[in-house]
């Protein structure tokens, strides 16, 4: 009698390993760089493909890998989950340390996604600060190494007009009076204009740009969920690219459908505004390819409702067809869940004539795909305003060799005033500087 | 389903007075983590109508804490055992209630997927059938073993 009581209750547990264990492995990251990327079939989980390393940092001498012709050595090291890295004209650098405000759990999942992320140092404090750093000693260190604003609010964007500096606070732009050479700012800053941010604040980086004669502030503003879980009242107004009058602080959506824009900058031979944006997760390794694009007045780029263009995302409903129907497919996609951080024009051979017209790219890393993806900074090659070709790993190495461990993780980029690559690493807690072996070449 | 005509070794040791007519404490918390699970069903069909994410929400908090109020009825059966109270398993109401938590287990991972297909089409299948089962174990006394009064007045 417990045999057959039983055996029901195996078959139901085969059906659920069946179900789980499926094994889903991301394809070749190439499939889906470039224009026209291949996109497979949507798949519904029950256990999601995850794959999350742990997260070791850096040992005395260790370092990422660059490409040949170049250089790597530690900028700064110690720091508290620096995101961001920024040029002042006077060659100070400065670094934004920061993390998320910390979100809610909503929902028994939240506190499981807590835990994984937890793993991979998303959980990690930021300073909530901006340091300074100035000059080099013969090892290459900074001479001066200061608290530059103290006391902010998940800071992320950082953009200098003229005399005032913005910085990009998660729930508002806050304006300082800066005078070359400054190397700490106690006023509080004033409030140019408030940004979309809790409750919950998902995605709560504000990238920020300016546009070349000044006048206006681009934001990128992050969706409040990955694909609409969260209720749609909670997505208004994110998902979306601000342009933000930098004399009256009124703002107004740029752009739209951009799940989560997290670096913005302007083309320098068009003057065309581009970004990185993260795509949604959970429909498969190989879903949906994050991208680069040109971002155009009024353009609605897909999410929640499609993916791609008009690929429909079937867990948003009701859907809107005549949204899809104008959804925009972005120039180049970079692969899948590869977390592009922040995007960078280069100006000119500073680092290698191989990269004299492109974009940087930093890659964070992917978590919810195996093999794993990204973790790495990419060249994309640009050809009258428009990105060509494959990508070119420029700085790798931040993944240990085993695949399970990382080293670090790449996110904010600037150059510095000798035209050196900077690469801040919220992981390893470190900025990198990556220069030309030899000087000029 | 024959009954064994002896009660088990378990039973034969403690047949004492005392111990004969105590109640099982098992069947309120299967009682307790079954109705949690019903109710998913009731806000799956709420987010399907209205396609609310709260409903959805709920579900899942529901789906939740009837696995964890269904893993202290098990705790607890066990103590029903170690007392002496229960006898031997109940095998039909086991089954409907173990193959009822079981599916709430998966449709617990369904409910974590992201907005509409957390519910729509499998979720809400899956609390459907869980509450069917459910409900035919509630009409049975939601008890999923036989108490030793039971047991040897058979």
């Amino acid at each position: 009698m417990r045999t057959t009581t039983l055996r029901p209750i195996g078959a139901l547990l085969a059906f659920a390993a069946a179900l789980t264990a499926c094994g889903d492995q991301g394809g070749d990251p190439a499939r889906q760089y470039g224009a026209d990327p291949y996109l497979p079939e949507p798949h519904q989980y029950l256990l999601p493909p995850m794959s999350v390393p742990q997260e070791i940092g850096w040992k005395t001498g260790e370092k990422p890998t660059v490409t040949a012709g170049l250089k790597v050595e530690a900028l700064a090291t110690g720091l508290e989950h620096p995101r961001m890295v920024y040029t002042l004209p006077n060659a100070d650098i400065l670094v934004v340390e920061t993390n998320s405000p910390g979100t809610e759990a909503y929902r028994p999942k939240d506190f499981i996604a807590g835990k994984v992320k937890a793993r991979a140092g998303a959980a990690a404090k930021g300073g909530n600060r901006i340091i300074l750093l100035r000059g080099a000693t013969a090892d290459g260190q900074p001479a001066l190494r200061t608290v530059f604003i103290d006391h902010l609010h998940s800071p992320y964007g950082i953009a200098l007009v003229g005399d005032t500096l913005y910085v990009a606070n998660t729930d508002a732009i806050l304006a300082f009076a800066y005078v070359t050479g400054m190397t700490q700012i106690t006023s509080p800053g004033v409030k140019l204009t408030d940004l979309p941010a809790g409750p919950i604040d998902h995605h709560w980086t504000k990238a920020m740009t300016v546009s070349a004669d000044g006048s206006k502030l681009y934001v990128g503003v992050g969706s409040n969920s990955n694909i609409t879980e969260n209720g749609m009242a909670v997505e208004e107004g994110r998902a979306a690219i601000y342009e933000v009058d930098r004399s009256t602080g009124a703002k107004r959506i740029f752009a739209a459908g951009t799940r989560n824009p997290t670096g913005l900058a302007f083309e320098p031979q068009t003057g065309q505004l581009f970004a990185v944006v993260n795509e949604r997760d959970e429909i498969g390794p190989d879903l949906v390819p994050d991208y680069l694009t040109s971002i155009r007045q009024g353009g609605f780029y897909g999410w929640p409702y499609s993916y791609w263009g008009s690929h429909i995302d079937v867990r948003v409903q009701p859907q809107r067809p005549d949204l899809v129907a104008r959804a925009i497919k972005p120039d180049y996609g970079l692969s899948s869940h590869v977390a592009p951080l922040s995007l960078l024009f280069s100006e000119g051979q500073s680092l290698s004539p191989n990269f004299a017209n492109g974009a940087f790219i930093s890659e964070h890393g992917s978590w919810d795909r195996s093999p794993l993806n990204g973790y790495q900074v990419i060249f994309v090659a640009f050809v009258n305003g428009q990105p060509v070709g494959k990508p070119v790993p420029v700085v790798t190495g931040f993944l240990g060799t085993d695949g399970e461990t990382v080293h670090g993780r790449p996110v904010g980029l600037a150059l510095d005033r000798t035209g050196a690559l900077l690469v801040a690493d919220d992981a390893g807690d470190a900025v990198w500087r990556v220069s030309p072996t030899q000087p000029g070449s | 389903m024959s009954h064994s005509p002896q009660p088990p070794v378990a039973a034969q040791r403690r047949t004492s007075d005392e111990t004969r007519g105590r109640p099982l404490l098992h069947r309120g918390f299967i009682a307790a983590g079954g109705m949690l699970l019903v109710a998913a069903l009731a806000t799956d069909y709420a987010y399907y109508a209205t396609a609310l994410w709260q409903w959805a929400n709920f579900s899942a908090w529901l789906i939740a804490a009837g696995l964890i109020v269904m893993l202290v009825a098990v705790i607890v059966l066990a103590i029903d055992f170690a007392t002496g109270r229960a006898a031997r398993l109940n095998a039909g109401s086991f089954t409907l209630v173990a193959a009822a938590t079981l599916l709430a287990l998966i449709n617990a991972l369904v409910h974590s997927r992201d907005a509409w297909t957390s519910v729509i089409p499998q979720g809400i299948f899956l609390s459907a059938v869980s509450t069917i089962l459910l409900l035919i174990a509630a009409v049975r006394g939601w008890s999923i073993a036989t108490s030793r009064a039971t047991a040897e007045r058979a």
